[in-house]
C-alpha cells in the first residue's frame, strides 16, 4: 500500500519535471504561480491549520520579502541569490514581533492585529513611493541574470519540494505533536508542559520566513513588484485554497493551490466574476466540507476503493 | 490654540462618535458569541446602498428610507447567523474564516451590482455652522454625529435596562448558567447577531451622505472597528466609546500636524501600545 504511493508520487513529479517539454510558455507560467501558492499555502496551512492560528499577515510578509529583496538588489547591488534569505530573514524578525505581541492574548488578537499589520505594510509600500515607486511598481532584477521560464520552472519546484519537506518534517517531529496537541486544547497541552506561547511563536516565525522567502523568489521572476502582493486579496486566494483543499492536512494547500489557479485561468473571461465564484466556491466548501477536496476524498473517495 | 486646533478637536471627536457606532455591532457579537464578524463592514456599505437606492432611484424620503435599511440589514444578519455562523459554534477560528470569506463575497458583489464608483444618498441638511465664532463646520456632519449619539444611547439602554438586555449579558456572562435558567441560548445568538447587524447597517445609513460607499470602504470601516475593539477590549461596551474617541481624535491631529497619507498608521501604533502596556485593553475582558 505504502509503497503504491510513492510510486504514484514519483510518476506525478516525473510527469510534473517534464512539463516543460509538453506544455506551452502560457501553462508554465501558471505553472510557476501554482508553485508560488503552493509555498504559501502550505506554510500558512502550517500556522492555521496546524496550530489553529489564522493570520492575515502572510500575503503581507511576502511583500516584505519581495520589497526587501527588490530594494537591497537595486540600492546595495546585493545578488538576488542571497536578497532572498535577506528577505526572508526580515520577514521573519517581523513574524518575531508581532508573534511576541499578540500571541499570548489568544487566536483573535493575533488575527484582528495581523490584518491592521497587513493593511498598514500595504500603506507603506504605496506611500513610500521613492523607495518602492508605489503602485507604479518596482522594477527587480532577475534571479539568476537571465530570462528563462524553463529553469525558473524547476527552481521553483525545487524550493517547493524543499519546503514542503520541512513542513513534513516538522509536522511529523515532537514540534508538530505539540502544534496539533495546542490547536485540539490549549489548556491540557499547557497542562502536558507544552510551552504554548513559545511553539505558537516558533510556528509564526518559520511560516513569516516560509511567505518572506517565497514572495522574494516571485518577484525576482515577475521582474515587476507591486503593493498588490501584500493586499488582502492576496491574503484571500491563499485562504480560500487552503480552505478548498483542506486545511490541516499536508496535502490539501497544494491541491487547492493547482486548482484554484488552474480554475481561475479557465474562468479569467468571466472578467470581475472570478474573485466571486472563489469566494462562493470557498464558502461553500467552508461550510459543507470544512476538511476540503482532500477530506472529501478520504471520505468518500479512499474507503470505497479500499473496499473494491 | 488657535481656531484651527478647536476645528482638529472637533472633527476628532465627531469622528470619534463615528467610529465608535461603527465599532459597536462587532463589539456587542463577540461579547456575546466570541465571533469576530469580519462582514461588519461590507454590512455598513449594503446599508449605504440601500438607503441610497431608496432614496435617489425610488424617491423615498429618508424617513423610510433608513428604517427599511436598517431591518434589511437585520434579516440579512439573522439569515447569515442561521445558514454560515451556526455550524462553527465553539470554534471561533472557523467562524472567523467563514465571515472574512463572505466579507469577499459580499465586497465583490457590491462591486457587480453597484460598479465601483461611489454612491451617496442626499444629505439631510445642508449649510455649515459656526462654531463658537471659531471655525465653520458641516451641518451634515453635526446631525450625522447627533445621530449617531442617539443610536448609542438607544443601544446602551435596550442591553442595560431591558428584558433582552438582560438575557444578552446573562449569555455573555456564562452561557451554560444562562441555558440552565431556561434562557434559549441560540435564539439569544441569532438575535444579537442581527442585532450587531443592524448596528452596522445603522451606522451605514447615518454615515453614507458623509463618506459616499464604494464597494471597498468597508474594509476601512472593518480595521477601525478591530483596532478599536482590541484598544476598547474585546466585548466591553464602554471600551467601544473610549477608543473610538481616541482613534478619531489621534487621527485627526496626527493627519493635521504630522502627514495625512499615513492618518491610518496612527491607530496602529496605538493598537501597538495598548497590546504591550494593557493586552486586554482599556477595560479589559469582562461582561456588557
Amino acid at each position: 500500500m505504502l509503497k503504491s504511493k510513492y510510486i504514484l508520487g514519483l510518476f506525478i513529479l516525473a510527469i510534473f519535471l517534464s512539463f516543460p517539454i509538453y506544455i506551452g510558455k502560457y501553462w508554465l507560467h501558471v505553472s510557476i504561480i501554482s508553485l508560488f501558492y503552493v509555498m504559501m499555502a502550505s506554510s500558512w496551512n502550517l500556522l492555521a491549520g496546524y496550530t489553529g492560528q489564522v493570520s492575515f499577515a502572510h500575503a503581507a510578509f511576502a511583500g516584505i520579502g519581495a520589497y526587501v529583496s527588490g530594494i537591497i538588489a537595486i540600492k546595495l547591488n546585493i545578488p538576488p541569490t542571497i536578497g532572498l534569505f535577506i528577505g526572508a530573514g526580515i520577514a521573519s524578525l517581523f513574524g518575531l514581533g508581532l508573534g511576541m505581541l499578540c500571541i499570548k492574548m489568544g487566536g483573535i488578537y493575533l488575527s484582528l492585529t495581523t490584518l491592521a499589520f497587513s493593511e498598514i505594510i500595504r500603506l507603506i509600500i504605496t506611500n513610500e513611493y521613492e523607495l518602492t515607486r508605489g503602485t507604479m511598481g518596482l522594477e527587480v532584477p532577475n534571479l539568476i541574470g537571465f530570462y528563462s521560464k524553463t529553469i525558473y520552472f524547476y527552481i521553483m519546484i525545487a524550493v517547493s519540494i524543499i519546503f514542503l519537506l520541512i513542513i513534513y518534517k516538522i509536522i511529523k517531529s515532537d514540534l508538530g505533536t505539540s502544534f496539533r496537541a495546542i490547536s485540539n486544547d490549549e489548556l491540557a497541552a499547557n497542562s502536558l508542559g507544552i510551552n504554548v506561547i513559545r511553539v505558537r511563536i516558533v510556528a509564526f516565525v518559520i511560516s513569516s520566513a516560509m511567505a518572506g522567502f517565497a514572495g522574494a523568489l516571485f518577484g525576482h521572476y515577475l521582474l515587476l513588484i507591486t503593493p498588490d502582493i501584500s493586499s488582502l486579496s492576496q491574503m484571500f486566494l491563499i485562504l480560500a485554497m487552503t480552505i478548498i483543499g483542506g486545511m490541516g492536512s499536508f496535502f490539501g494547500p497544494i491541491i487547492g493551490a493547482f486548482f484554484l489557479e488552474t480554475l481561475s485561468e479557465y474562468i479569467r473571461i468571466y472578467g470581475e466574476y472570478h474573485v466571486l465564484i472563489f469566494g462562493i466556491v470557498a464558502l461553500i466548501i467552508a461550510r459543507f466540507a470544512p476538511s476540503g477536496l482532500d477530506g472529501i476524498y478520504q471520505e468518500k473517495i479512499s474507503p470505497k476503493m479500499a473496499k473494491s | 490654540m488657535n481656531s484651527l486646533f478647536f476645528m482638529y478637536l472637533t472633527n476628532g471627536i465627531v469622528m470619534g462618535i463615528i467610529f465608535a457606532l461603527s465599532a459597536l455591532g462587532v463589539s456587542l457579537i463577540v461579547g456575546i458569541m466570541n465571533v469576530i464578524n469580519f462582514a461588519h463592514g461590507e454590512l455598513y456599505i449594503f446599508a449605504g446602498y440601500i438607503s441610497y437606492i431608496l432614496s435617489v432611484k425610488l424617491g423615498i424620503s429618508f424617513y423610510f428610507a433608513i428604517p427599511i435599511a436598517i431591518l434589511t440589514i437585520f434579516i440579512i444578519g439573522i439569515l447569515i447567523e442561521e445558514s454560515l455562523i451556526k455550524p462553527t459554534y465553539g470554534n471561533d477560528m472557523y467562524s472567523l474564516i467563514i465571515t472574512f470569506i463572505l466579507s469577499i463575497v459580499l465586497q465583490n458583489f457590491a462591486l457587480l451590482v453597484f460598479g465601483p464608483f461611489p454612491n451617496k444618498p442626499p444629505n439631510w441638511i445642508s449649510g455649515a455652522t459656526n462654531m463658537f465664532g471659531l471655525f465653520r463646520y458641516g451641518n451634515q456632519r453635526l446631525v450625522s454625529c447627533l445621530a449617531a449619539i442617539g443610536i448609542i444611547i438607544i443601544v446602551f439602554l435596550l442591553i442595560k435596562k431591558t428584558w433582552f438586555g438582560k438575557t444578552i449579558r446573562a449569555v455573555s456572562q456564562d452561557r451554560e448558567t444562562a441555558s440552565l435558567m431556561g434562557i434559549d441560548t441560540s435564539k439569544v445568538n441569532m438575535l444579537s447577531f442581527g442585532l450587531g447587524c443592524a448596528i452596522a447597517g445603522a451606522a451605514g445609513v447615518v454615515l453614507a451622505p458623509i463618506f459616499p460607499v464604494t464597494p471597498l470602504a468597508g474594509v476601512e470601516i472593518s480595521l477601525i472597528a478591530f483596532i478599536i475593539l482590541v484598544i476598547g477590549g474585546m466585548g466591553s461596551l464602554w471600551g467601544c466609546i473610549i477608543g473610538g474617541l481616541i482613534i478619531g481624535i489621534v487621527q485627526s491631529f496626527g493627519a493635521a500636524y504630522i502627514s495625512s497619507g499615513y492618518k491610518d498608521i496612527f491607530g496602529f501604533i496605538i493598537l501597538i501600545l495598548v497590546l504591550f502596556i494593557r493586552p486586554s485593553g482599556l477595560f479589559g475582558r469582562k461582561a456588557l
